[in-house]
């Protein structure tokens, strides 16, 4: 029972991560379906770095970890540029784009792995090897009953993660720049009319989409898989999409709703392991997460309300 | 400092196709109401976009005090103290009054002592002394998106003033407002001269400038015609040198001859999306050779009645024939065959699709049926000469003919294209939704000819108009919705503007 | 070069332009990485039979390559076709790597592990259970777009996941081939092309997929130029608020192409499934289902255009192998060059919006110098 809570919030958090970055891209009027590609290619940068520094370190350091975290935000906010350059400057259909994205991030990301572990290790895998992140728990809360699970064997990137919504957060809603982004979602002739500057507001947004997006997909490479690989692109980025739909674009929600696909994926993993079926059983439950998905949208979609002018290019000079 | 505040020299702006505006100058002294009169697309809302640094002109000068200015923003025009109230308004509907009159300039505080902080309280304390002294009546704290078209307006004044503008431009202030709320504007205008500030006024209409302008500039074409004293010059000379030519805007109407009821509502309730009554109750019925039309101010329900009787809306309750067959469960199909034309409200988004050819187009409502297509395959050849046809005459101009991409057409001829298509079905009914919106006089004339002639040929028609002018020119019986009820029906030889004007803001019971 | 654009050939220029582009680029990155570009080019063309190779094995040769080559490019077409139909009806099937899976399996299971079945009756029930899984899987998106308001991408990969998962799931437990773990070869009475034939002393196979491929094709741009069901395809594409004004049954329209769509895309897995590869990967959707996106957009969303854009996407993906083993170069190239086509296919109304642009500038200046510069506008 502990170990639903524990891997639900593993996973749930770098979700809720990359849902963030979605709802900042799609707030400030950019229609975001890359966030699967932001993803991926954050991931890898991230490994590449780690796996180059990797003997410049002790074995297991985590500094490692901090420096790929690092570079996946950089790497997978530069990859948010073209999105941004084919939605923003190019007014390119959104939706295109996002697939474009996604395609070419799978492309890129598999032929620089093989020719980079050529180049390093000169083995033609498909994988770059990572460290597994160390893991640790909160004294006093991890005996709550039940809930105490939340709060045993987590990992570093966890709590980063909290900080780094209540940030985005912040930012979002208190600050002049979250004004401005959201208004753009909404009218940006207002805040054109208002003296804002919709193209460069709208550009920050995507970047700092990606960027997130970047962190959630290193976190999911140092926490499930322990590698970088294509099989990093399980849909998450799509199932990200979901929760901010879901949780009506606003950050409080969203993260109840990826605590919700953390939970369903841990709790039929386990399940599975409870009623001790063949391992090949797991893939039914692997489906859980996606399953959910459709099933909450059969009942929440109506509901929804998107930004209004997401998807619409910005072109200052039509009338 | 000289006399001028603002001076605009030898101003040229072009836009791909067309010279917006053509060696333009105007010179507006500090405090007075400057009017701009003109046409749809004489180049006025451009000239004042580029004062408002929302384009760049390609020739000429600006001059603010006496001192060239280039803007490349509204931000620097904002920095040299100009405002504008755009004909839309340019406002988030889902942020507060205040919210929206802060963007972007949001007064901040320090949170915990160190993290900046957008002060919202502050804010609507600001507005709400700035709202009470130009009498202005706004709550800082309501959503923009629940508040009527004439609040919003006054939103957008308040925004200048917190922006301490000192130059205000209004482009169309008055274009959706009922006399009334006409009236309360230009008192407030008025207020505004009198604290100092220069106001300039974009109009067509000649009425406002007489009672408000000190002076008047008049453009055609994109070129200055003149400029003038509003106190020597009489308003049959300024709609002259606006047309260019004689103008007689008030056309002959032929007797009526009412035939037998073609149309009756009854009881008709629409709901939206949020299970909100927009429209409730509404009965009515039109006879053949009858204009009936519905005056409101914007979004009291007017086009969600339209689309119910076309069949696009879900009816809550309520029902709807058509002569004698009850059409209450029909498809849109089924009612355009049974004799339904409907010219929709938005023209580009709902009455023509825009990417593709005319001849496409004019066929929507005919491809599905012989001769234009047997077991659903198309005939080409009837497609063009059906298109020849139309294009010929309802005198549909464009690039390339029938091929022509709609999109590359001017909004006039878009127009033109779907009045020829839905009135060549020579349906029993025919609804004009803002059937002139935004064209130029020419334009206006011939479609209310068009429909006059409709008119005699014995359809019922339904007029839906947020001009009262133009609904006071056609009709022959009007409705006034109020919140999606209509508060009076009554010939249109019994009622004054005056009187829809007060059902139009729900004032008068009936 | 703006000229072109926007005439009426802009579609093949602008297509032309982004091979082009996307050559130079690929080129360059081959140059960087030490490589001879023609070399590698070269191979490409080799590898698919278009170029002779300098040797061939055992009962193999061009004519080979070039039967296996449309053996792929079958597939390949169809997937196009399918994201074409749904394109133009204003959806984006991304689906279509799990419908061609879902047909795909099904027809092995049903069809293809069948001893029994004489080879017509084979290959005409797996042709049937492509259609009919592909279009369920197709409708059930378009009922959920209708229905619910829920966005085809989202949809179709959360289905792309549920039946890989699925297939994975019962291909492991039940059909599984312990040596190469992935599910057992179907037969060759099932397979939509015929095995063995011996042309010219070599040992080809020659695709039924293809005649289905071009046929369809065919089939798509008729429904779309020449019929009323098209017309309102289009029309609920461009705008589907005017086809519900001018009495089209949006909803009915959608799950309509959406059915349509995962038709062609079930027609593609059989043939990809049942003629290509002969054997299915557990949990892993077929690369060409992204693929073919590229080549829909490559091919300007044309059934004609796709045509000649599937061949070309085509020849970097199964010559991928060859070249990889002449140049030295990762196979999976062939997937960035397909995915740099895409980025700069998607560029294209971009393109032309500039050229556009351009010429109305030229216009203009034109006209000015000509009659001193007067116009008139019409109010936006």
């Amino acid at each position: 029972m502990e170990k639903v809570f524990t891997d639900g919030l593993s996973f749930a958090m770098p979700l809720l991560i990359m849902a963030v970055g979605a709802i900042y891209s799609e707030k400030s009027g950019v229609t975001n379906l890359a966030v699967e590609g932001f993803q991926g290619f954050g991931a890898f940068i991230g490994a590449l770095i780690a796996v180059l520094i990797m003997p410049f370190f002790p074995k297991g350091s985590q500094t490692v970890i901090y420096i790929a975290m690092a570079a996946a935000a950089v790497g997978a906010g530069l990859y948010a540029c073209l999105h941004a350059l084919l939605c923003i400057r190019f007014q390119a259909n959104q939706v295109i784009s996002g697939v474009v994205i996604n395609i070419l991030a799978v492309a890129l990301t598999t032929f620089f792995t093989s020719a980079a572990n050529k180049a390093i290790t000169g083995t033609s895998s498909n994988k770059l090897i990572l460290d597994v992140s160390a893991r640790f728990t909160v004294p006093g809360l991890q005996a709550i009953p039940w809930i105490g699970g939340f709060f045993r064997k987590m990992y570093p990137f966890e709590i980063i993660i909290m900080v780094l919504v209540l940030f985005f957060w912040y930012l979002m809603n208190k600050t002049r720049y979250g004004m401005m982004l959201r208004a753009c979602g909404e009218n940006p002739q207002a805040v054109d009319a208002a003296g804002g500057d919709v193209e460069k507001t709208r550009w920050i947004a995507v970047m700092i989409s990606g960027a997130l997006s970047g962190i959630g997909g290193i976190c999911f490479a140092y926490s499930l898989l322990a590698n970088f690989s294509p099989s990093i692109y399980l849909g998450y980025g799509y199932l990200a999409i979901a929760a901010m739909i879901f949780g009506n674009w606003k950050i409080g929600p969203t993260a109840l709703v990826c605590l919700i696909f953390g939970l369903a994926k841990s709790g039929g993993y386990q399940l599975c392991i409870a009623m001790q079926l063949p391992s090949s059983y797991s893939d039914l439950f692997l489906m859980l997460p996606y399953i959910l998905t459709l099933l909450l949208m059969v009942f929440f979609s109506a509901k929804n309300h998107p930004p209004k002018a997401a998807g619409e290019p910005w072109d200052k000079g039509r009338r | 400092m000289g006399e001028y505040v603002v001076e605009m020299r030898h101003i040229t702006k072009r836009f791909p196709g067309i010279v917006a505006n053509d060696d333009v100058s105007v010179s507006i002294r500090r405090g007075e109401v400057y009017a701009l009169l003109g046409e749809n697309g004489a180049g006025k809302s451009t000239l004042m976009s580029m004062l408002f640094g929302m384009y760049e002109p390609d020739g000429g000068e600006i001059l603010i005090d006496g001192q060239k200015v280039v803007f490349h923003s509204s931000t620097d025009a904002a920095a040299r103290r100009i405002g504008m109230v755009h004909q839309h308004f340019k406002l988030v509907g889902n942020y507060t009054v205040a919210e929206n009159i802060v963007l972007g300039i949001e007064p901040m505080k320090k949170k915990f002592g160190f993290l900046p902080w957008v002060d919202m309280q502050e804010a609507n304390q600001k507005i709400r002394e700035l709202s009470a002294k130009y009498g202005l009546e706004v709550n800082p704290t309501d959503r923009i998106e629940d508040l009527p078209v004439s609040v919003c307006q006054r939103v957008e004044i308040l925004k200048m003033l917190y922006r301490q503008a000192e130059i205000m431009i209004f482009d169309e202030p008055t274009a959706v407002l009922t006399p009334q709320e006409i009236d309360f504007l230009l008192q407030i205008i008025d207020g505004l001269r009198k604290d100092g500030k220069t106001i300039i006024l974009i109009t067509h209409k000649m009425e406002e400038i007489k009672r408000i302008a000190d002076r008047c500039a008049i453009l055609r074409r994109g070129r200055l015609i003149d400029v003038r004293n509003v106190a020597d010059t009489s308003v049959q000379e300024m709609a002259d040198m606006m047309v260019g030519r004689p103008v007689n805007l008030s056309q002959e109407k032929p007797e009526a001859r009412f035939g037998e009821t073609v149309l009756t509502v009854s009881g008709l309730t629409v709901s939206d999306e949020h299970h909100f009554d927009v429209v409730r109750n509404v009965s009515f019925s039109i006879r053949s050779g009858e204009i009936f039309a519905i005056a409101g101010v914007a979004g009291n329900g007017q086009t969600e009645i339209a689309d119910a009787i076309a069949g696009m809306v879900k009816i809550a309750s309520g029902s709807v024939k058509l002569l004698n067959t009850d059409i209450t469960a029909a498809s849109v199909r089924e009612r355009a065959l049974a004799g339904i034309s409907y010219i929709p409200e938005d023209r580009q988004g709902t009455g023509v699709i825009l990417d593709f050819s005319l001849r496409d187009n004019l066929a929507l409502r005919e491809y599905f049926r012989e001769p234009f297509s047997k077991n659903g395959i198309l005939n080409d050849e009837k497609f063009n000469s059906y298109a020849e046809d139309l294009i010929a005459r309802y005198d549909i101009r464009s690039g390339q003919g029938a091929a022509t991409q709609v999109r590359s057409m001017s909004g006039g001829n878009q127009q033109k294209a779907i009045i020829g298509r839905e009135v060549e079905e020579h349906s029993k009914l025919i609804i004009f939704v803002q059937p002139t919106r935004g064209l130029d006089i020419g334009a206006i004339e011939n479609i209310r000819r068009e429909i006059l002639a409709e008119r005699e040929r014995g359809a019922a028609i339904l007029l839906i108009s947020l001009e009262l002018e133009e609904i006071m020119a056609l009709a022959d019986t009007v409705g006034v919705i109020y919140r999606g009820e209509l508060l009076k029906t009554a010939p249109c030889t019994e009622l004054t503007s005056q009187d829809v004007g007060l059902y139009m803001m729900g004032v008068k019971q009936a | 070069m703006a000229r072109l654009l926007t005439g009426p050939r802009a579609a093949v220029w602008s297509s032309l332009t982004a091979i082009v582009m996307t050559l130079l680029t690929a080129g360059v990155l081959l140059l960087v990485m030490g490589r001879n570009p023609a070399v590698a080019f070269y191979s490409f063309l080799q590898g698919c039979g278009f170029a002779p190779k300098a040797n061939y094995g055992g009962g193999s040769g061009m004519l080979s390559d070039l039967f296996d080559f449309l053996t792929y490019l079958a597939p390949m077409l169809l997937a196009s076709l399918a994201f074409i139909v749904a394109f133009k009806a204003g959806l984006f099937n991304i689906g279509i790597a799990g419908q061609m899976l879902a047909a795909g399996f099904l027809a092995t299971v049903l069809a293809g592990y069948n001893k029994t079945l004489p080879s017509p009756a084979a290959k005409l029930i797996v042709v049937v259970i492509g259609i009919a899984a592909g279009g369920l899987v197709g409708a059930f998106v378009g009922y959920l777009k209708y229905r619910f308001n829920i966005h085809e991408v989202v949809s179709t990969i959360m289905i792309n996941y549920i039946i890989s998962y699925l297939t994975g799931f019962f291909i492991n437990n039940n059909y599984v081939d312990m040596m190469t773990r992935t599910s057992r070869v179907c037969s060759p009475a099932a397979r939509l092309c015929l095995t063995n034939v011996q042309i010219g002393g070599v040992n080809c196979k020659i695709p039924f997929g293809m005649l289905i491929a071009l046929a369809a094709a065919f089939a798509v741009h008729f429904l779309f130029s020449r019929t009323t069901v098209g017309f309102e395809l289009k029309a609920v594409g461009r705008n589907a608020h005017c086809a519900q004004y001018f009495g089209v049954r949006v909803g009915r329209r959608l799950v309509l192409a959406m059915a349509l769509s995962g038709m062609l895309a079930g027609l593609a897995g059989v043939n990809y499934y049942l003629g290509y590869t002969n054997t299915i990967i557990p949990k892993t959707l077929a690369a060409m289902g992204y693929d073919s996106i590229s080549v829909a957009l490559l091919g300007s969303a044309s059934p004609i255009g796709a045509i000649f854009a599937a061949v070309i996407v085509s020849i970097f993906q199964q010559g991928a192998n060859y070249m990889s083993s002449m140049v030295g170069v990762a196979k999976e190239i062939a997937s960035l060059i397909t995915g740099i086509l895409l980025l700069y296919a998607s560029c294209g109304t971009y393109m032309k919006i500039r050229a556009e642009r351009v010429l109305q500038r030229a216009a203009d200046r034109t006209r000015d110098a000509g009659q001193g510069g007067s116009g008139q506008r019409e109010e936006a």
